[in-house]
């Protein structure tokens, strides 16, 4: 094998080579690290979200003032809601079912002095559109518990509004998971108190949800006749929430969305194209220095074809004699590949860096291993393909024949 | 591998041609083993070519060739490489050495892919030969006629039935020439070959079963 190597390095260029090294280290840095953002930003789009659905868009009717006087109805009736069913770019509509019955709310905290308490409303959407732990979103009659969740905007006015004025402290979101709300619940006649235990916090849910089950079962324990309400909000999947379909047809009705909603979906849209685009640009770069590589390397089987032939004569397989060139490109590729995760590594940690310290919420560092992998196959397909390239050009070598 | 037969066998070139005065081409013949046979030949009669169609890398031939009665079309790539490291070898008239190698290396370099000769050995031959000093001169550096020496060591460096040398005197004198045919006609007996020497002036000095006229 010495003696082989021997003949067959000659003619390697180094430039060429470190052409490609560094053409593909490139492509592969830019696809790789294109494939690990996305990983690591998108969350910070849905994030807080994390159980709801993604592309759901959240419907009202408009409240006028002149519909108010006249007493246009805001809410939706079954044929509103089967007509956007019947849109193209539903997939499903839920409905948000309201309470029928009067809630008080307090946050006791005895050793601050604190007890705060307000008035306020429950509102559930069927449980498919809830994707917290369905042990913790769970209700059954006889519980004194019950699971809500809350907008995280309460959390901040209390944090930055009210603790601030009053100087009382910030509460974070792991410690208002421990904190029992006192809920009261009246209506039909009937008066009883519940614990609230937040199960989640929405920053795109206007509203505080409560398990359907435990909705339904309340409506016609403390609810007035049990006469159904229609609903005034509709939680609608779409397949695709930057379709310029939903928002026409939204306009025409006169519905009216919660707009960051759209906005995160079409953010997170953009954040795909703009990744795609890159990962495309990132590719297009690695098949051009695969390019130059199997130039290069053609180049250097033609200077070497006489000895390349010349070995066969004597005995020497094709296998063998590509072998040389096949090693040189798998290592070649292998170094690309650990160099460009090592870089890829050291780019997120300034990245990450950023990330946390604009979005102190997000839990830091999602899963690599889809970048890895990645990076895996891609070296094992171009790894291949330089192989293949180079056997067959043996090969062509051979059956020339002289 | 016993017997190398030609049925028939022409150049694609000389297809055409209106008067073939040959013992080989458009001929049935027959080569067999264990014994020496001499093909003389004027230049641009085809003896090259014969060379590289027996030894697989060219095929424009019209006729069949068969080794053992087998079509060498049929052969595949490994077989060839199989028949190149045990059965047939090959002095090519161009010798086809590396000449960025020594020619220590360029023996050493067939041997270790047949593992047949032990270095002493080849180093005896190199004695023999008078290029004893020259193993490890790179063989850019050295004549045609020391090159054609180290050629023949390389091409005995594996096990053989049928052993061609295309013009392998061209360049030496009588005394390495009477030497270069001992040592074939010692190796070729100890293995039971057949040798197949072609020559266009000076022939080597073997024990010819057959002359041929191409």
């Amino acid at each position: 094998m010495n003696l082989v190597w021997k003949l067959m390095r000659r003619h390697i260029s180094l430039g060429q080579l470190a052409g490609f090294f560094v053409a593909n280290l490139c492509g592969m840095v830019i696809v790789l690290l294109g494939i690990q953002f996305y990983q690591d930003v998108s969350p910070v789009f849905t994030e807080g979200d994390s159980f709801m659905k993604k592309d759901y868009i959240v419907v009202t009717k408009k409240v006028s003032t002149l519909g108010s006087f006249v007493g246009k109805s805001t809410t939706f009736s079954e044929a509103d809601i089967d007509d956007l069913r019947d849109q193209p770019f539903t997939k499903a509509v839920g409905e948000f079912t309201p309470s029928a019955f009067k809630v008080s709310a307090g946050v006791g905290m005895e050793q601050l002095g604190l007890n705060l308490s307000t008035a306020m409303f429950f509102e559930s959407v069927p449980d498919e559109y809830v994707d917290v732990n369905l042990k913790d979103w769970h209700f059954e009659p006889g519980q004194t518990e019950v699971p809500i969740i809350i907008p995280r905007n309460y959390l901040n006015l209390y944090n930055f509004g009210f603790a601030k004025s009053r100087g009382l402290p910030q509460i974070s979101e792991g410690v208002i998971n421990m904190v029992d709300l006192e809920v009261r619940i009246s209506g039909g006649g009937r008066q009883d108190n519940y614990q609230g235990k937040i199960a989640g916090f929405s920053n795109r849910l206007n509203t505080i949800l409560v398990p359907q089950s435990f909705m339904a079962w309340a409506n016609v324990h403390y609810g007035q006749g049990g006469v159904r309400k229609e609903p005034s909000r509709l939680i609608v999947e779409v397949s695709n929430p930057a379709d310029d379909r939903i928002a026409q047809f939204f306009r025409e009705r006169g519905y009216e969305t919660e707009d960051d909603k759209l906005d995160a979906g079409k953010t997170t849209w953009f954040l795909k194209v703009v990744v795609g685009i890159v990962m495309g640009v990132g590719l297009l770069i690695s098949v051009l220095s695969f390019y130059i590589l199997m130039l290069s390397i053609y180049l250097l089987l033609q200077k070497n074809s006489t000895k390349l032939e010349n070995l066969l004569l004597i005995g020497y397989a094709p296998a063998r004699v590509a072998l040389p060139y096949q090693v040189l490109t798998i290592g070649l590729n292998t170094l690309v590949l650990v160099l460009s995760v090592g870089m890829v590594l050291w780019v997120r940690t300034i990245y990450l860096d950023v990330v946390e310290k604009m979005f102190p919420t997000l839990e830091g560092g999602s899963s690599m291993w889809l970048m890895l992998v990645a990076g895996v196959l891609l070296t094992i397909a171009v790894s291949a393909l330089n192989v293949w390239a180079v056997r067959r050009k043996v090969l062509y070598i051979w059956k020339r024949k002289g | 591998m016993n017997t190398i037969t030609l049925q028939k066998t022409l150049p694609e070139v000389f297809v055409g041609k209106d008067h073939i005065d040959s013992d080989i081409w458009h001929k049935d013949v027959e080569f067999e083993k264990g014994h020496f046979y001499l093909i003389e030949a004027a230049s641009g009669t085809g003896k090259s070519s014969l060379c590289s169609y027996l030894y697989g890398y060219r095929d424009d031939y019209q006729g069949i060739i068969g080794f053992d009665g087998n079509n060498i079309r049929n052969l595949s790539v490994n077989d060839w490489v199989n028949i190149r490291k045990r059965s047939l070898s090959m002095l090519f008239q161009d010798l086809r050495l590396f000449t960025e190698l020594s020619a220590m290396e360029n023996v050493l370099l067939k041997n270790s892919l047949t593992g047949f000769k032990k270095k002493k050995d080849i180093k005896d031959l190199f004695f023999e030969l008078g290029i004893g000093d020259k193993m490890n001169v790179p063989v850019g550096k050295m004549s045609f006629g020391q090159q054609q020496r180290v050629a023949l060591i390389r091409a005995l460096c594996q096990p053989f039935d049928f052993l061609f040398l295309d013009e392998p005197i061209s360049h030496l004198d009588d005394v390495n020439a009477r030497n270069m045919a001992r040592i074939l006609t010692e190796e070729a007996m100890k293995q039971g070959a057949g040798v197949i020497a072609t020559s266009i002036g000076k022939p080597l000095e073997l024990d010819y079963t057959k002359k041929l006229l191409l």
